[in-house]
């Protein structure tokens, strides 16, 4: 008994933030208040309406779909083919390329903000979404190719073998062998390129200034700047931004976590 | 012999982005140089220009009725007189008076103005102007190949000591080339590095052997790599290199060790420090202790609707970070938050979260523990599932409590999982950006900043130093990698005894 009111009181605690948003979002004003109640004559659509009214606000989500996507097919592209090497060839350099990638990943984009900043500055590429996809992709690649490395390293060898008796080439049995077989690995690697790429939001805010150019993240963050509070539209512009990759997030999340855990005892 | 090889390779790489630099200010000197001079000659024209900070005409009264009477007359050019810089500028006379007598002369003041004096015809123009900021895009084909000098060498050299010597030598070399400029120092300076580069040549066939064995393997890595390389090893190098340099309006200025002795002999550094890591002790701690908690709770026999309750507490893991963080802010707003309201719903004291250092900090943690047990919490899960029952059940046989259980069973037999997410944590909090930059700003008075916001702040909020910022990024660095080193030996010890 004790057990399960200590489960629902945390329970309630973790979902009580949310709960006050999806309220908010459906309901008139600006305040942030705890209150849980609900009237259905209070419910409105019109913070929704706002937000999706708001100048550039296609272009701004066009902009976080486009930079997401090119994150995806660039950070796959690149994983996939590093990590079918690392699972199995056996090459000089191999140990230190692994460890390379893991050290990387523990090291967050942010503490590279700086130089990063500066190089794109050099490179014109500020305010473009070319930059951003750039960052975005190193920054998911690691992850992806040790993720993607434990798929690979359990399907048979025998399969390949068997391909280049056959007289397939190489690179033939790792398109059509290799790559068929390991459809769900990459599938969740994909997701998380994406979900990096869609959620980042400080070398977002830091190196795009036009508005036309901004990321939502950055859009949703200035709802509640410093001059203005709007938490109404800031809910309802959560809600629209946060959904579809929590719902991925579910989908992955048993994936997330064998990744995340298995580089960390390895290392 | 490895590590010297490293040490060499990023030498080589440090050294080139130095040279870079230092060509960058050259030729931004140079264009400014250039600029001021059509700009000067365009005032001695009398024609208009906005941009001009400062500008005049000094002209040569013509031959005059009374020559007592003679002396400079500054005729003002009329955007200037708009700005309203004073004509009678020692330094301006200087110039002038130089320039009458050499035709042209230029000086740059530390702030980066550039003074130019040129005679034009009978008059001598002035100009101040400030040079336009770095806008010219670093030579990157030369530093990838000094990159790839760098590795090669490593590569090419492997336990033999003349290579390695030579290696040497190429360093030195190339090091001495950025350093010294163009002219004959490079001549001299590739010279000197032919022998060192027909050496590596020599040992570097053997590694192209090696290479056409596992091309294949190669072939497949290169494009991660250098996507790696490009992006986070360059930048690692680029921003080593910032941390000796101070930057002020698109000039880099060489400081040594300035920026870390500015760091270092500061007593706010030590209080960030010391912020940083109590939050990242405190956070973590907070982690472990619900994630852990939760987990056992979770898996007691007894508990039903588990997978609902799993799904539920990991929902804050799904939510987007700076989400997260904008949406507690919110709650903590003092006058519509929802945490005042239950507050003074309770008939207690609405607090103004973020106008002491406590309250502020507390609502960083708060707002992180909420962020981060998800995390902790599946990690226990999934090491509490590799735990026999037969373990708990003989330990029961033989007497042992629930407490004792706990110590001398899960907690143990937890650690190989734990310690790695605890690190990984660690590193994590440590970084965590969003929830101070976006949660607290640093309020109040930077008090709840951490190390990583402050250099962000340096870089971006205070005037651009990021010379500056990049040394506190380098500071940021060695103190991760000093606590990974600690945190890896103290594993590697524990695995062994």
């Amino acid at each position: 008994m004790a057990g399960h009111l200590f489960l629902s009181a945390a329970t309630f605690l973790t979902l009580l933030p949310v709960l006050l948003v999806v309220r908010k979002a459906f309901t008139p004003g600006h305040a942030f208040a705890a209150d849980l109640g609900l009237h259905v004559r209070d419910l409105t659509l019109v913070h929704f309406r706002q937000v999706l009214s708001a100048p550039h606000v296609g272009r701004q989500a066009l902009n976080s779909l486009a930079v997401a996507a090119a994150t995806t097919v660039i950070g796959v592209f690149l994983a996939c083919t590093a990590a079918y090497a690392f699972a199995r060839f056996r090459f000089p350099g191999r140990r230190a390329g692994l460890t390379a990638f893991l050290v990387v990943q523990m090291f967050p984009a942010t503490l590279l903000t700086i130089p990063i900043y500066v190089i794109l500055d050099h490179l014109h590429l500020l305010n473009r979404l070319s930059g951003l996809v750039l960052v975005y992709a190193t920054t998911a690649i690691p992850f992806c190719v040790w993720m993607l490395k434990g798929y690979f390293e359990t399907i048979p060898r025998d399969l390949e073998d068997a391909a280049r008796i056959d007289g397939a080439s190489r690179l033939g049995v790792f398109v059509r062998i290799v790559l068929p077989l390991s459809r769900p690995a990459l599938a969740v690697t994909a997701l998380f390129s994406f979900m990096t790429a869609w959620n980042e939001f400080i070398l977002a805010e830091t190196f795009l200034s036009r508005e036309d150019a901004y990321t939502l993240p950055v859009v949703l963050a200035q709802y509640v700047g410093q001059r203005t509070t709007e938490w109404g539209h800031f809910a309802a512009g959560a809600l629209l931004t946060a959904l579809p990759v929590m719902v991925l997030f579910y989908a992955l999340q048993k994936h997330l976590v064998a990744g995340l855990t298995a580089g960390g005892v390895k290392g | 012999m490895k590590l010297c090889y490293a040490v060499g390779a990023l030498a080589i790489v440090l050294a080139a982005t130095l040279g870079f630099l230092r060509q960058r200010n050259q030729d931004a000197e140079t264009r400014a140089l250039t600029q001021a001079r059509a700009l000067a000659a365009d005032v001695a024209a009398r024609r208009p220009h906005p941009e001009l900070a400062f500008a005049a005409v000094v002209g040569e009264p013509p031959a005059s009725k009374y020559p007592f009477l003679r002396k400079r007359r500054w005729l003002l050019h009329p955007e200037a007189a708009r700005v309203g810089r004073a004509v009678d500028d020692k330094d301006a006379h200087d110039l002038v008076a130089q320039a009458q007598r050499a035709g042209e002369v230029a000086r740059f003041a530390d702030d980066g103005t550039l003074t130019l004096a040129l005679r034009a015809g009978g008059a001598t123009a002035i100009v101040r102007l400030r040079p336009p900021g770095g806008k010219q895009p670093l030579p990157w084909g030369w530093l990838l190949l000094a990159i790839g000098l760098g590795g090669a060498l490593a590569a090419a050299g492997r336990g033999r000591a003349l290579a390695g010597a030579a290696g040497l030598a190429l360093c030195a070399a190339i090091c001495a080339t950025m350093v010294a400029g163009p002219g004959s120092a490079r001549l001299l300076v590739g010279l000197a590095a032919l022998p060192g580069l027909a050496l590596c040549w020599a040992h570097a066939r053997g590694a192209l052997a090696g290479l056409g064995r596992h091309g294949f393997a190669y072939a497949y890595v290169t494009p991660a790599g250098l996507g790696l390389l490009v992006l986070v090893l360059v930048p690692f190098a680029v921003g080593c290199v910032l941390g000796f340099f101070d930057h002020a309006r698109g000039r880099y200025t060489f400081v040594g060790f300035g920026n870390f002795r500015e760091i270092l002999g500061s007593a706010e550094f030590y209080a960030t420090l010391a912020v940083t890591i109590a939050w990242t002790a405190v956070n973590v701690l907070l982690h472990v202790a619900i994630g852990l908690a939760l987990a056992l709770a979770l898996r007691e026999p007894w508990v039903r609707l588990r997978g609902l309750f799993r799904v539920l507490l990991i929902l804050p893991w799904a939510v987007p970070n700076y989400i997260t963080a904008l949406l507690w802010k919110g709650m903590f707003h003092q006058q519509y938050g929802a945490i005042n309201t239950i507050l003074s719903a309770c008939g207690l004291a609405r607090v103004s979260w973020f106008s002491g250092f406590v309250p502020a900090f507390a609502a960083n943690v708060v707002t992180n523990t909420w962020l981060g047990f998800p995390f902790m919490m599946v990690v226990c899960l999934g090491a509490l599932q590799s735990i026999p029952r037969e373990v708990y059940e003989a330990a029961a046989v033989d007497g042992a409590g629930s407490v004792a259980r706990f110590f001398r069973i899960t907690l143990p037999l937890l650690r190989p999982a734990l310690v790695p997410a605890v690190i990984i944590g660690s590193i994590w909090t440590f970084n965590q950006f969003n929830i101070i930059y976006l949660v607290s700003e640093g309020k109040p008075g930077g008090s709840t900043d951490i190390l990583i916001t402050e250099a962000y702040r340096w870089a971006f909020e205070r005037g651009e130093r990021y010379g500056l910022a990049a040394a506190y990024g380098l500071i940021i660095f060695l103190v991760l990698f000093a606590f990974c080193m600690l945190a890896t030996r103290k594993r590697r010890a524990a695995e062994v005894t």
